[in-house]
């Protein structure tokens, strides 16, 4: 959308820029469901499927991001751990660097876990101008959330552990978060870091009666409430749920019970990246 | 990093904690035996690869690897109305962001001089090459423009970034559709059609290649993350697909003959490799 305001540290365009407007006067994210009608069930993939992690591309040239399994773990050479996720339009990358020494002057007994989210400006639909906006902090914070029980921080005292995830793509941020989140906990376990488990998450939409999980942008968008749990499967624990939306408690329990159940899917997939490597 | 073949020996240990705390002398010693710590000679360089296309949500994308470096570019159109002194040319807006996701000398926040420096140098090379000339890119002299925002990321910092996104940058471009738009004078509105997608008539592809000067007399191509800060001079020589000499730059010193044994190395790289980048991409 409009740039706002100018920055000297960057080469900036004009003072104010729209995106392109249609003739057919549909917008570019609702292709999917331009004649959905409440009540249909979900295009492409069942209510319960989640989209292909683990899937091998095969006829595009041999690049890391698409030929091999799409969670790749330790593709950032100089990062103590990384990961790249890559569920079809959603793709994120993260990378763990520390534990390093905590620039505060302050002691803290235990360690400190700090997430930073960046999106790049061509991730959505809408141009994101590259200025740290509260969606940034607002996903960091829920990663960051998801993470903190997993992480044995009492072992590392006065250090700090960076986790930086570069969102390349996103095609609903719910699903995003729940894809950065599996990308970090990977990324940690990369890195060697102590853990009392991977964290896997997972997303999940309610939509009429049925509840769809891992939905994209325009399944986000039919919904009337979202679910987002992030959750220890090896342990058995929930880390961090979040819900947006107006649910009936009944339905949120059931996305939490679907989430979980997938979640276990993930996780291996996850485990088994990270023993491939 | 460098010394794969030894993985997990102590004398692997010892070459590693040799290479932190004596870059220099490290790379001394490599050099003398001519060979380089990634196992490369002086004047051979990294494999390049480059896919387009695997953003949807831009208009054009490009990801290049070069070695382990990795550049992500997506192009983004909006429409704006163009500058009162130039009525009839659109805007391109290069910019490279080097996120602290990319190596552990960046931080997070705000585009480092680092990064500042790069976008400025990206930007007046593809300006001055001639990549795209910005009357292509008008809708209706005085009212409305294309704005094309080139935003690179580097993903995976290993040396030479400067290369890797201007290839980026330029195979985004070519990759790049514009639905046609029309503009209503009588509503002041642009309007697009989603049917009719058009190329951008790009009217130069080039290439970039860097050399590093290591010690005033070793000229290295395509210098990695390791060797970067430990060179004397940093040379781009920046080509078209013919082989004209679009620009030169040099930061630091080096003998006057450096400079022209870079061209020809340069030329040479074209004529062999150089002219495959972005043929395929037709």
């Amino acid at each position: 959308m409009a740039q706002s305001g100018f920055d000297r540290r960057r080469v900036n365009g004009p003072n104010e820029s729209l995106q392109p407007v249609y003739d057919d006067g549909i917008k570019e994210s609702n292709v999917l469901y331009k004649a959905w009608k409440p009540g249909e069930a979900r295009r492409k993939r069942q209510a319960k499927d989640i989209r292909p992690i683990c899937a091998r591309h095969t006829a595009t040239p041999p690049t890391p991001f698409v030929t091999q399994t799409v969670l790749k773990t330790g593709f950032i050479k100089q990062a103590n751990g990384s990961a790249y996720i890559e569920t079809e339009h959603t793709k994120v990358a993260c990378a763990v660097y520390g534990p390093r020494q905590s620039k505060s002057s302050s002691y803290h007994e235990i360690g400190r876990l700090s997430v930073e989210v960046k999106f790049t400006p061509f991730s959505s639909l809408v141009r994101r101008v590259p200025i740290r906006d509260a969606e940034d902090r607002s996903v960091a914070n829920l990663i960051q959330q998801a993470l903190t029980s997993s992480v044995r921080l009492d072992l590392l005292p006065k250090s700090v552990i960076d986790i930086f995830v570069t969102v390349i793509e996103c095609d609903g941020i719910e699903s995003c978060i729940a894809a950065a989140t599996v990308a970090a906990s990977t990324s940690l376990a990369k890195a060697g870091i102590e853990m009392l488990g991977l964290v896997i998450s997972c997303s999940g939409a309610v939509v009429g009666d049925d509840v769809w999980l891992d939905p994209n942008e325009e399944e986000t968008q039919l919904a009337s409430g979202i679910l987002l749990c992030a959750c220890m499967p090896a342990l058995g624990v929930m880390t961090n749920v979040w819900q947006t939306g107006c649910l009936p408690l009944a339905k949120a329990f059931q996305s939490l019970q679907l989430c979980q159940e997938r979640c276990i899917d993930i996780h291996q997939i996850a485990a088994q990246a990270l023993h491939e490597d | 990093m460098a010394l794969q073949t030894q993985t997990g020996t102590s004398t692997d240990l010892n070459a590693q904690i040799f290479q932190r705390l004596h870059p220099r002398a490290y790379l001394e010693r490599f050099i003398k035996e001519d060979i380089r710590p990634d196992g490369r000679e002086a004047t051979e360089w990294r494999d390049l690869s480059v896919h387009v296309g695997s953003i949807s949500t831009a208009n054009g994308s490009a990801l290049v690897r070069l070695g382990d470096t990795t550049v992500i570019c997506g192009v983004k159109a909006e429409i704006a109305e163009p500058d009162l002194e130039r009525p009839k040319e659109g805007f391109l807006v290069p910019n490279i962001d080097l996120p602290a996701l990319c190596g552990p000398r960046f931080k997070p926040g705000p585009p480092s001089e680092e990064a500042q420096v790069l976008s400025d140098r990206l930007a007046s090379t593809i300006t001055a090459a001639g990549v795209l000339p910005l009357s292509a890119l008008c809708i209706h002299p005085e009212r409305a423009v294309w704005v094309l925002y080139v935003d690179a990321t580097c993903i995976n910092y290993d040396g030479n970034v400067f290369d890797a996104a201007l290839i980026a940058m330029v195979a985004a471009l070519k990759n790049t559709t514009l639905p046609t738009a029309t503009f209503n004078e009588e509503t002041g509105r642009t309007m697009c059609s989603r049917k009719l997608r058009k190329p951008l008539p790009l009217e130069c592809l080039p290439v970039s290649y860097t050399f590093g000067v290591f010690d005033g007399t070793t000229v290295l191509a395509d210098p990695a993350a390791f060797e970067e800060p430990l060179l004397d001079t940093s040379i781009s020589i920046v080509l078209d697909e013919g082989g004209a000499l679009l620009s030169a730059g040099q930061l630091g010193i080096a003998d006057k003959d450096t400079m022209s044994m870079c061209v020809s190395a340069a030329k040479e790289r074209l004529e062999t490799y150089g002219r495959e980048i972005y043929a395929f991409l037709e």
